[in-house]
């Protein structure tokens, strides 16, 4: 019994004993290979930044001849790294030496590999390298069943970049199943210019939601070329699509569509109008306050606060519009009115004019917290009559608020 | 003498190597701080030619670095070029009303980088 437990003793100690050698010396081998590549890394980087920045034409010729199969871990690693810091004339010539050392044509295998986080980080070394030959074999990889390789095989595209890609990349926003829409609008956006004529060349493929998303994109892009055609698309049958079409046009801020976004004012869906309010916020559009004015009394929540939010935007014409809709009959815009020129400072600077020593523009100020206090938005006057730092406007803003309010 | 040091400063290692390996290149001869601290203490002991500074540091940031070498008498005219990858219209804005000689987005086209590098160098001279 006591021989059964020594030789029991004796064989668990030499497992741990061999399992603790095969750990370290694992450990030492990995520490060495690190510390020879960080070597090799110091001085081969220098000679393939050298021929990045110069004119040589082959990377062979830097290096003198293929690197070693050690050294083309090296050699990999450092164009990867660089590649993804620059762009320009440096970025193609490494992408070049990707080609010439075959990195290339191993991305390209990896991305057929059983092992999907093989084919991940292919597509993704793919969409570094920048080759133009992986355009065809991403866009298949873009039908992977692995999520990972899919999102992997849609930023490579976009990385790579051209018609080709995007047209590619659309095709994904018909999937929402597979593929988040807004993460592949995202690459698009990323790709900028280059993926417009995609978008807009497939538009009528698309499902609603793929549509909607095309109109983000080109809003985001801003191209100055797709004017005309989100004009044609602010007057779509569809509610969703007149909306994002309008907000699309702000955001560009082509001035020659001021016409139609002001015509979209009067649109018999809110989401429309109100997206045409904001659009013509952001342009700045002066020509449109009047209209915007009006817009203060619709009946739409959203549109009356865009409208107002647009006026403040546009500046001083727009707060004088602001200031005379305190007096509207309709009470809606009256309130909205009073709140925005809140929200822009501009009670407070009324409020200093109660002190002003001319009587004109003393009396002016009155009869201005004389509208507010009649519009029923008292808020801010309440504030000033308790804090403000001069005494005379604190007991002019008393007498003016009704005794309920004080 | 005219200095021909330029001081790279970038936490990130590979893109400062990359810079410094640009501007070795071009014949100047290259200092590299990893921080904005380290930065500042190079700036003070050397005759430096220029600073090209990443933005997005730890400790001390390019803005800090800008300001810290503009409020000094003994350098405020250093040239300064801020690199980074916040591209929004206020960054760029910021550090130019800070004092930035040139802000260039990440990533960036080496060679413009350099034209502009010449380009603020060469104005310096001048004035």
């Amino acid at each position: 019994m006591q021989q059964i437990l020594v030789w029991a003793i004796l064989s668990i100690s030499s497992v741990f004993m061999a399992l603790t050698i095969a750990i370290v010396a694992n450990k030492a081998w990995r520490e060495t290979r690190a510390a020879g590549r960080a070597r090799r890394r110091r001085e081969l980087e220098p000679t393939i930044l050298g021929w990045a920045h110069g004119d040589e034409k082959t990377i062979r010729a830097a290096l003198e001849g293929d690197p070693s199969p050690p050294d083309r871990v090296v050699v990999e690693q450092i164009l990867l790294d660089h590649i993804q810091r620059v762009r320009g004339i440096e970025r193609e010539r490494m992408a070049k030496a990707m080609e010439q050392l075959g990195f290339v044509d191993v991305y390209l295998e990896g991305l057929e590999s059983r092992r999907w986080w093989r084919r991940a980080e292919s597509a993704e070394k793919l969409g570094l390298a920048g080759s133009k030959r992986a355009i065809q074999p991403l866009s298949s990889a873009l039908d992977d069943e692995m999520p990972e390789v899919r999102l992997r095989a849609a930023k490579a595209l976009g990385q790579l970049g051209g018609v080709a890609s995007a047209r590619k990349l659309v095709r994904a926003l018909n999937e929402p199943n597979r593929w988040s829409t807004i993460r592949v609008a995202d690459i698009l956006i990323g790709m900028g210019h280059e993926s417009i004529h995609a978008v807009i060349e497939a538009f009528d493929e698309l499902s609603h939601d793929g549509q909607l998303a095309v109109l983000d994109i080109v809003g985001r892009v801003r191209p100055l070329s797709a004017t005309e055609w989100l004009l044609s698309k602010a007057s779509n049958d569809s509610t969703d699509i007149r909306a994002r079409a309008c907000h699309a046009l702000g955001s560009i801020g082509d001035p020659h569509v001021t016409p139609q976004l002001v015509s979209a004012l009067d649109d018999p869906k809110w989401p429309v109008r109100a997206m045409a309010a904001k659009a013509l916020g952001r342009m700045l559009m002066v020509e449109a306050v009047p209209e915007l004015a009006e817009a203060l009394r619709d009946k739409q929540w959203w549109v009356r606060h865009n409208a107002a939010r647009a006026l403040r935007t546009i500046g001083p014409r727009g707060l004088e519009a602001l200031e005379e809709m305190v007096a509207d009959r309709d009470a809606f815009a009256r309130e909205q009115a009073v709140l925005m020129l809140e929200e822009a400072g501009r009670v407070d600077e009324r409020a200093i004019e109660l002190a002003e020593e001319d009587t004109a523009a003393r009396e002016a100020a009155r009869t201005f917290f004389e509208r507010v206090v009649a519009a029923g938005v008292t808020g801010r006057i309440r504030v000033l009559a308790r804090e403000h730092p001069v005494d005379s406007v604190r007991r002019e803003l008393l007498t003016l608020l009704p005794r309920e309010a004080v | 003498m005219e200095s021909h040091q330029i001081l790279v400063v970038d936490d990130d290692p590979i893109t400062a190597r990359f810079i410094a390996s640009l501007l070795q290149e071009h014949g100047y001869d290259v200092l590299v701080a990893e921080d904005g601290a380290h930065a500042l203490e190079i700036v003070e002991r050397h005759e430096l030619a220029m600073v090209v500074s990443d933005l997005v540091m730890p400790y001390r940031d390019g803005y800090s670095v800008l300001r810290a070498i503009r409020r000094n008498e003994k350098y405020r005219d250093l040239p300064v070029l801020l690199l980074s990858m916040r591209d929004r219209e206020e960054d760029i804005v910021k550090g130019l009303e800070e004092g930035a000689d040139d802000y260039v987005i990440k990533p960036f086209n080496a060679r413009e980088l350099m034209a502009r590098i010449r380009k603020i160098l060469r104005t310096r001279k001048v004035s």
